[in-house]
């Protein structure tokens, strides 16, 4: 017994000297490790726990996830009930008080958006609408408003947590923000009013907004339950009928039903991104450079759809 | 229509004034000009009624700003009022830069909304998982009653406690949960079945210990091992391990106690554990054994990542304590020193949700030395009692898609089966064995329908027991979490 206390108090020396350094941030997904990134530059270490390949929807929490969490200073979450699956689990069994619920270095990114700006937040729902939450859309990563609310909120929260640095990570916000209004005007001319898709999941419903264009039906016919065959029957007439431009989705979901549908239709599918890196094998994409990947991949079908008409 | 009224007596007055006669033009033109004095003021009214009515309408133009600097301060670092009001001040003025006249400089277009993601946030979650089955096999309900491993123990004390042919209703399993404050929070487990309901699990557990730390206390199930710490609703399959049933019971080593948990920054996962236990499990303790608190737990845990799709788990635990069962035989009663080593290893591949392949195994020993009365209530009959007995399982899963495949094999007596009265070693015959098979499929995250097969000679009477299990479990309520 006296051994084991020994041993124990041992470890705990040992364990219990953190050598002062960058800011230990931790991040759910990849977009927000990018943001988190580009603020904290190099006054901040970033981990990001979730590999881009993987569909945020079907996280299981993994005892290295903890390791990370451990270490944590600051955690960084998409919220919207995205992470519900694994993450109460980790902050809890992570024994890191500094990043638990209530505490300033929980940080819940979709807090900094404007309530305004969430699609369906609030709305009234139960699990028979399929995988819905009442928070709202949580891939508001697709807005670029909504992702400069984000990187203003993590400057502050930087600040707060490193107040000595605070004047590098107000540097990096509008580094940040000058970047965003020349990617904006870049972006600008991919508008796409007027056309309309048929989109896999509710994912893209932030570019719609933000992109003005029309999304006119999914191929799961709730969020997160696949289609039946006739429902799949019944998108060849309204696709065929509002000349869809294209079939947008995501790596991480099958291909059969949007192949059919494609064939059937003659519609082309647009695979897209749905994370900071997603798709690609080095993974030190920025969320600039992933929206320009959305972009460009999204603008390649307008000619097809002015042909169209 | 106070203001048409007033207006209507204005232009009656002034008509019945102009058009009197015999009144010199001089006395007209002045009661005239007193009139229209009169009218002026009624028109200043009027405007001080309407601004009065304006203001009543929309108060919350004057100080929208104001409102939704405070929305924001709402949902930000609630801990720290200033800290919020300084992170949002940042975050307004690195919005507004950039995104110039949007919706947000609107007044009022947000001032309007209450954050919804607050409203429920002061009651607990609440969830319920339904777990039934359908059941059937080629032994009689009183068969089922009787059944035991033996030289382990019987397994229904009751009689018709066991599972029936046909329809069951396992339990209702009632799960309520929520912070307490900044620095605990309460988790409950009510399973409910037909016959009443039982408080499982009752314990809090900090979340404001600093350096790895952890405090829990309560009624909870014990770290010990691997399988232990899985509700029922969560097993992998209908039943519980043959080792588990054979050594803590069919819901496992469940304790009143305290737990301290501890997880140092190490560069790989570790976990240490030490619980101080009531001992009233009446598999491996017993109540009556001693006064107090006579258990004890202990364990630690390691993990890594092999590659980025895989993850391995292994861990050390023993449980010890006094005991007092009846559970060897009917009427009997067995009172010993217990201790309880057990290994686990769990090798899990998942490198896509659609895609995942699960291997687990356990091996559990326990060593027990006592006096044991075959009849409880005669205490000349007391013979010396060594057990030192062990099990194993090895089970493994393989995913695809919404359905999943799983197999077990568990075995008693593995590496040791001494059960030593008065110094001989007694011969019950074969070693208890089981094998399962299983088909699930979910369709979503709340529903599973599972079925079972099992080929159990864990009796060994040498007549096997074919059991088939069609389950059913269902989950609503707040979002579960899931564990690795």
């Amino acid at each position: 017994m006296k051994r084991i206390i020994f041993m124990l108090s041992l470890l705990l020396f040992f364990t219990a000297t953190p050598a002062m350094a960058a800011l230990n941030v931790v991040a759910t997904l990849p977009r927000i490790g990018s943001v988190a990134r580009d603020i904290g530059g190099g006054r901040v270490e970033v981990k990001v726990l979730v590999r881009p390949s993987l569909d945020p929807h079907f996280i299981q929490p993994k005892p290295s996830m903890l390791l990370a969490v451990r270490r944590a200073d600051i955690l960084i979450y998409n919220g919207l009930g995205l992470e519900a699956g694994y993450l109460p689990i980790l902050i809890e069994s992570s024994r890191n008080r500094a990043i638990a619920t209530g505490r300033a270095g929980n940080i819940d990114a979709s807090r900094f958006l404007d309530i305004a700006e969430i699609i369906g937040a609030g709305a009234l729902v139960d699990r028979s609408m399929g995988d819905v939450h009442s928070e709202g859309n949580p891939h508001y990563h697709f807005s670029p408003g909504n992702v400069l609310r984000v990187a203003g909120g993590l400057a502050a929260a930087f600040a707060v947590a490193d107040p000595e640095n605070a004047a590098f990570f107000k540097d990096n916000l509008e580094a940040f923000k000058a970047k965003m209004v020349e990617k904006r005007k870049e972006w600008s001319g991919a508008s796409l009013k007027g056309n309309n898709f048929i989109a896999f999941h509710k994912l893209f419903e932030y570019l719609a907004r933000d992109f003005s264009f029309e999304i006119i039906g999914y191929i799961e016919p709730r969020p997160g339950v696949p289609p039946s065959s006739g429902y799949i029957q019944r998108l060849v007439g309204l696709t065929k009928d509002n000349h869809v431009a294209a079939i947008l989705t995501a790596s991480y979901y099958g291909r059969r039903q949007a192949r059919w549908l494609a064939r059937e239709t003659g519609t082309n599918i647009i695979d897209l991104p749905h994370d900071v890196g997603a798709g690609l094998t080095n993974t030190d994409e920025d969320w600039f450079e992933f929206m320009d990947r959305v972009i460009r991949a999204i603008r390649a079908i307008r000619p097809l759809s002015s042909l169209g008409r | 229509m106070k203001i048409f009224f007033s207006a209507l007596v204005a232009v009656l007055l002034i008509t019945t004034t102009a058009f009197a006669g015999n009144i010199s033009l001089e006395e007209r033109v002045n009661k005239l000009e007193r009139a229209i004095a009169a009218q002026g003021k009624l028109i200043k009214n009027q405007e001080a009624v309407i601004q009065s009515l304006r203001q009543g309408l929309k108060p919350e133009f004057k100080d929208g700003k104001a409102a939704r600097r405070q929305l924001i301060n709402g949902r930000l670092l609630p801990e720290d009022e200033d800290k919020g009001r300084l992170v949002s001040r940042i975050v307004a003025s690195a919005s507004r830069g950039v995104l110039g006249n949007n919706s947000r400089n609107v007044p009022g277009s947000s001032g309007f909304q209450s954050p919804p993601r607050s409203q429920s946030s002061m009651n607990p979650s609440i969830s319920l998982n339904m777990d039934t089955f359908f059941y059937s096999t080629n032994l009689s309900d009183a068969e089922l009653d009787a059944r035991e491993i033996p030289g382990y123990r019987i397994l229904n004390e009751e009689a018709g406690s066991a599972r029936k042919e046909g329809f069951n209703l396992r339990s209702v399993e009632l799960a309520i949960f929520a912070p307490v404050d900044p620095y605990l929070k309460l988790y409950t487990k009510i399973p409910i079945n037909e016959t009443g309901l039982e408080v499982e699990e009752a314990y809090f557990v900090t979340t404001a210990l600093p350096r790895g730390m952890q405090l829990k206390g309560g009624k909870f199930k014990s770290g010990f091992g691997r399988f232990n710490a899985f509700h029922q609703h969560a097993w992998n399959f209908v039943d519980s391990p043959l080792p588990y049933l054979a050594f803590f019971g069919e819901e496992g080593l469940v304790e009143k106690g305290a737990q301290f948990t501890y997880m140092p920054a190490l560069p790989i996962y570790t976990l240490l554990g030490f619980e101080l236990l009531q001992g009233s499990n009446e598999v491996l303790f017993g109540d009556g054994a001693e006064d107090g608190a006579h258990a004890y737990a202990a364990f630690a845990k390691v993990s890594k990542d092999l590659g980025v799709n895989s993850t391995v788990l292994a861990g050390f635990s023993v449980a010890g304590g006094e005991t007092k069962t009846g559970s060897i035989a009917r009427d009997s009663e067995f009172k010993a020193d217990s201790t309880i080593y057990g290994a686990e290893l769990t090798y899990k591949w998942r490198p896509s949700k659609d895609k995942a392949l699960t291997l687990q195994t356990e091996y559990l020993l326990r060593r027990q030395a006592g006096r044991y009365y075959a009849d409880a209530t005669d205490p000349s009959g007391v013979e010396r009692l060594v057990r030192s007995q062990d099990g194993l399982y090895v089970q493994g899963f393989y995913q695809f898609g919404r359905w999943r495949v799983g197999a077990r094999y568990e075995a008693l007596d593995l590496f040791e089966d001494d059960f030593i009265k008065d110094g001989v070693n007694q011969d019950f015959g074969a070693s208890p064995e089981r094998m399962t098979g299983s088909l699930e499929f979910n369709p979503t995250e709340f529903t599973r329908l599972r079925l079972q097969y099992n080929y159990d000679e864990m009796a060994r009477t040498g007549e096997t027991n074919h059991e088939l299990y069609l389950q059913l479990i269902l989950g609503i309520g707040a979002h579960g979490a899931h564990s690795f």
